[in-house]
This record gives C-alpha cells, structure tokens and sequence, in this order.
C-alpha cells in the first residue's frame, strides 16, 4: 500500500509540475515536451487506478500522435519565443486579469470538492470495479452491446472530420500528367511510331 | 431490440442517404446538382417519415434514445426550415462557384447530429450529438476556403466553439460524478438544491448551450462569423442550429434539472436581459446587414430566453412558438439577401439597399413586411410571439424582466425602421441585377404570407405546441 502511494504522489506530483511548466515555459517546443511528460504522468495514474485500457490509449493516442504532431507543427512554423513570461523578463497586461479569473474558478472548484468530499454518500473507489473481469475485457463487453449507438455515432464524427479535412484542403490540380497503364499497354507499334520523310534544311516537328 | 429499431427509423434512414450520397457524390462527375436534388428528396422523405410516427413516448439503448412529441416536433421544424434554407441557395452557391457536392452532404449530417441532441436522454449521446452538429458547421462557415474572411470566421468559430464544448464537457463530467449516472431520469433524482457541485455542473452546461444559441454574454463569435461565411450558410447558422440548441435548454429544463429550477432561473433571467439589451443597442450602428442581423438574432434568443426564464409549461410553450416564428422570419430575410446582386457579385451593405423601392417594388415590400414583423408590430406575425412570451412573463409576475424587454423592442424598432426608411425614403444609388430565381421568390412568398396571414389563426401554432406537452 505504501508504495501505491508513493508512486500516487511521484507521478501525481510530476503531472502537476509539468502542466504548470506547459503554460509557463517560454519556447514552444519546451511547452509541448512537458505536455507529453504530462500525458505520460496521467496515463501511468489511469494504469494505477485499473483504468488500464485507458492509460494505454492515452499513452499511444495522444503521446504517440497527437502530441507528436503538435511538436511537428510547432517545429514547423516560425514561433518566435515568447517575450511576455508570467515569472520573468516584460509582463504583459492579460496575465493579471487571466489570473484573477483563474483564481476565482479555482476557488470554486475548492468549494465543489469540499462538498464532494464531505458527501454522506460517497462511493468508495473499492466499488468502482465490480468484477474480476479486466478493465479492457469489460469494455469490450458493452462496447458493441449496450454502447452501440454511441460506438456509431463517434464513426459518423470521424467520417465527417475526414470529409471536412478533404473538401477543406484537396485541390484538384490541372496539367498533372498522369499515368495510365491500360494505354501504355495498349500501344500498338503502328499508333506509336510514325515514319517520317525528313527533308533537307526544314526537319520535323515533334509533339505537335 | 431489432423490434424497438423503428424507434430510430428516423435517424437510420438519415445515416443510410448520407453514406450513398457521398458515394454518389464520389463516383459520379459534376455531381452536384444530381446531389442537391437528392438530399432535397432526402429531406422530405425523413420528414414525412418523421410526421407518421406515433405520438407515444418511447426510449431505447438503455433509455439513452427517447423519441417523444417534443422531439418530433423539434425535428420537424428543423428539417423543415433546412430544407427551404437549401432550396433558396442554389443559384447563390452556383455563382460564387461554391457548388462542391459535399455542401449539401454535410447539412445532412449537420441535421443528423441535431437528431440525436434533440433525442437525447443521456450526458453522453447529447454530447456526441452536438460535437457532430458543430463540426459540421465548422466545415460550413469555412467552405469558401479562398475567401479570407470565410477561412477566418471558420477558425474563430472552430477555436470559441471547442472552449465552450470544454466547458460542457466539463460540466457533464462533474454532473456525472456527482449523480452517479449519465442519464437524464437519474440524474433527475439525484440532484437536490443541496447538491452544490451539482449545481456548479449545472452552470458549465448551461455556458456550452448558451454558446451555441449565440445568447450573451457567449455571443462574441455571432456577428464575425455571420459576417464572414456566406449567406446561404449564415442563414442556415442562424435559423437551424438554434433551433436544435434552443430544444435540448428546454428539455434539460424539463428533465435533468427541473428539482433545480431556481438556481437556473436566476443565470437564464440574467442571460436572456443581457441578450435584449445588447441584441437592441449594438445592432444600431451596424453597417452591414448580415452584422446586423446577428445582433438582431442575439435580441431574438434574448426574448425566446424569457418565455424559458419563466420556468414552467407555459412560459415553454410560448418560447416555442417564438422559436417558430423566428425561424420563419429569418428564413425570409436572408432570402432576401439573394437579390441584393449587382454586376453578379452580392452587395451586403445596407447603404445598397437606399431608394430601391422604385425599382424593386417586390423585394422592398418583403423587406417591409419581415422587418416590421421582426421589430414586432402588429398585426404581423412577430408581434404574436413577442405578445405570448411577455403575457406568460407577466403572468409569473416577473415585472422587471418584461418591463426591460419592452423597451428593448422599442429600441430595435429604430433600426428596424432604419432598413426601411433606407429603402423607401432615400435617393435611389443603384439597382440590383434583375434576377428570376424561383426558388428564393417561393422561399420569402411563403415566409411573408405566414407571418401575414398568422394573425387569422394563431391558434393553430398554439394547438401544434399544446400537443407535443400531453404527457
């Protein structure tokens, strides 16, 4: 039991440090390697708590692609590094204001988990796993059962962000020479070559 | 099970047409009027499938699907006004060389996800619904991809839209912890005044809603991006989308959250007063007339908002049968902007519109009579809506909330006129292009002759929204 919570609090104390260090940090690029050490840091809580499916698929999801494409995007355009910090060099004025409104959530959020907390009835996380059963084998059991309508309903989202990406960005462009296989086959020596009188000082004229 | 699936005949039939016309749509070249046509066919099919359904309550999916009266309705009204906002921008699409066969596609989609949000009897499906409906309308106000300010208004809808559905998220997360369930009747049950964290939850939701109905203080993207996109889209913002956000406020209303009506009543009077005014004041010094329809659509939901604020069954009622007319009004005025066409490029300033009554005597008097009845004067059709909201508002003895929304129709009554002091009244500066389009003619003929024939027999209206409440 100790060290479940020891490693509770590393990798806890590790997610909070590095998403305060995705807001802060002043190069981009540090910004997005903190938010996958993040992802990291919950992903391994996700696996401790025996949501291991979950912790899998942000692990994969979202450190293997969503994040890495973030850094190829940030790596690819031209982010100058931020002049305005929250601790250091020139401070700019939305920080104050965004820090009053952060503080004011916040202050709720407390309030909210107080109530939370001190509820008479609250579940314990003992009850959360009901059966023996693997976390994965038993979302595969509703997942084309009970959960069906919303296991399609997510396909039709995909299916319309792809169509949206295609109509968004695909342009049709004109003068590509493609190629063609049935017609190269299909070459006759008759059609393809062409025997010419070539007289003298006028030549021929190809690719007419 | 296969038995229930009727239930979602609807929606199956919907999905079904949407995979074949995008195969058509793949497979055949210059697809589009063969597309447009048959999405149009589509519509009315799913409306007539919809119209013979039965009247009786019924859920499946482990109550996470309900079709219900209220539903239908809703689902009704919808298809109805996308399909006469489709059929009034052919020529437009045509002409700005928009007519990409997907266009149509994705208002089927679009109208797919309003479905089921409007159906929705658990957290998770209104969830997936929305998301499915709004980014169908990303890709919408973004189409004219070569357009600068088209591209703009689709990433600042993108970037605001996916804040407040965050937000929701958020909320929805929060409500599921603290009830214990995603679906609507448990968490109907669960929730009590004490229930604070609930009612935390509550507010996120109640942001993500607001946001899409475009009410303030949410409304910031609404005038860009009805600036930005193009008409036929901007018509189809500002009428179907609302109406679906409109629908799911109501039944959250009625369902989740009815044992917390009044902590929402106070956050719903605050919006709704705040939408009015700003929906009066700002549109004033608008330039262009689609801005100034937005603001115009803000003060609208402002109005629609008090009918809810008012917390029981009629003040509902009156908030639909305001949505309704509504719908209809904004369909014939942005129709209506279809004809403002010079030399083949369409005007949107309202100094374009100066002195045409002489040479559009048809265009104006439709201009006359949707914007009259937008103002609400009577007898017109607008007139009748803003008079229910408010007698259910007095009735309730909310006085404050009708005295402000009385004076803020007086305001934007000023504008209003403005548009029409500006057609009749002033030099003439040029003419449109003399346009024959029967489809947008038949779209604003329909539009005026509802708003002005209401008056005949708004009972009708009353008895359609009387009967989807008999349970």
């Amino acid at each position: 039991m100790l060290a479940h919570s020891i490693f509770f609090y590393f990798f806890s104390v590790i997610a909070i440090f590095s998403s305060l260090m995705v807001i802060t940090s002043r190069s981009t690029v540090n910004s997005v390697f903190f938010l996958i050490l993040d992802f990291i840091s919950v992903g391994c809580l996700f696996i401790m708590v025996g949501a291991e499916f979950l912790g899998m698929i942000i692990l994969i999801v979202y450190v293997g692609a969503v994040a890495v494409l973030f850094l190829f995007v940030v790596m690819m355009l031209n982010v100058a590094e931020q002049k305005q910090s929250w601790f250091i060099g020139r401070q700019t004025s939305h920080i104050p204001s965004g820090l009053i409104v952060s503080i004011l959530i916040l202050l709720e959020l407390l309030v909210v988990v107080g109530g939370w907390k001190y509820k008479d009835n609250l579940m314990s996380s003992s009850t959360l796993s009901l059966s023996n059963i693997p976390n994965t084998h038993q979302l595969g059991l509703v997942m084309y059962t009970e959960h069906i309508l919303y296991f399609q309903l997510a396909g039709m989202i995909l299916l319309l962000s792809m169509i949206g990406a295609i109509l968004l960005t695909f342009r049709q462009r004109t003068g590509v020479k493609k190629q063609s296989y049935i017609k190269q086959i299909s070459r006759e020596p008759s059609s393809a070559v062409e025997i010419k009188e070539v007289e003298f000082n006028k030549g021929v004229k190809i690719d007419e | 099970m296969i038995n229930n699936l009727n239930i979602l005949l609807p929606e199956i039939f919907l999905s079904i047409s949407i995979f074949i016309t995008l195969m058509a749509g793949v497979f055949i070249k210059k697809s589009f009027n063969i597309i447009f046509n048959l999405t149009i066919i589509i519509l009315i099919i799913t409306f007539v499938v919809i119209f013979n359904t039965d009247n009786s309550v019924e859920k499946i999916f482990s109550n996470s699907f309900i079709k219900d009266p209220f539903s239908n309705f809703f689902k009704l009204l919808i298809l109805v006004s996308s399909l006469f906002v489709l059929n009034s921008s052919k020529v437009f699409i045509i002409n700005n060389k928009l007519d990409k066969f997907e266009y149509p596609i994705i208002i089927l989609i679009s109208i797919l996800g309003m479905f089921f949000m409007l159906s929705s009897n658990d957290l998770i499906l209104f969830y997936l619904g929305l998301e499915l409906q709004s980014l169908a309308l990303y890709i919408l106000a973004s189409i004219d991809r070569d357009n600068l300010r088209s591209t703009e208004s689709g990433i600042k809808y993108f970037v605001l839209s996916a804040l407040s559905s965050g937000l929701l998220l958020y909320g929805c997360s929060l409500l599921y912890g603290f009830a214990g369930s995603t679906n609507f009747e448990v968490i109907e049950n669960q929730l009590t005044k004490e229930n604070t964290g609930a009612i935390f939850a509550m507010v996120f939701i109640l942001v993500g809603l607001a946001f899409k109905i475009s009410a303030v203080p949410f409304h910031m993207w609404t005038p860009d991006v009805y600036e930005g996109s193009p008409t036929p889209i901007t018509s189809f913002f500002a009428v179907v989308p609302k109406v679906a956000g409109f629908a799911v406020l109501i039944r959250f209303m009625l369902n989740p959250f009815s044992n917390v009506l009044l902590e929402w009543q106070s956050i719903i009077i605050f919006i709704s007063i705040a939408s009015m005014i700003l929906g009066a004041v700002a549109a004033i010094s608008q330039k262009n007339i689609k801005r100034l329809l937005a603001y115009s659509s803000i003060g609208h939901i402002g109005y629609a908002l008090a009918g809810i604020a008012t917390g029981d069954l009629s003040g509902y009622k009156s908030a639909i049968v305001y949505i309704t007319i509504y719908v209809v009004m904004n369909i014939g005025a942005f129709s209506c902007l279809y004809f403002m066409k010079k030399d083949g490029s369409y005007k949107e300033s309202i100094s374009d519109l100066s002195g045409i009554s002489y040479k559009h005597p048809l265009l104006s008097a439709s201009f006359l009579i949707i914007l009259f009845s937008l103002a609400g004067i009577p007898p017109l059709g607008g007139f009748f809506a803003k008079f229910y909201v408010f007698s259910s508002v007095i009735e309730n003895e909310m006085y404050t909330l009708a005295i402000i929304g009385l004076l803020t129709t007086v305001i934007s009554a000023f504008y209003y006129l403005k548009i029409i002091k500006t057609i009749y009244f002033e030099e003439k500066k040029l003419s449109f292009d003399k346009t024959k389009d029967l489809r947008v003619s038949g779209t604003i003929f329909i539009s005026c002759v509802f708003i002005i024939s209401f008056f005949l027999y708004p009972a009708f209206l009353n008895d359609v929204v009387n009967s989807i409440f008999i349970n």
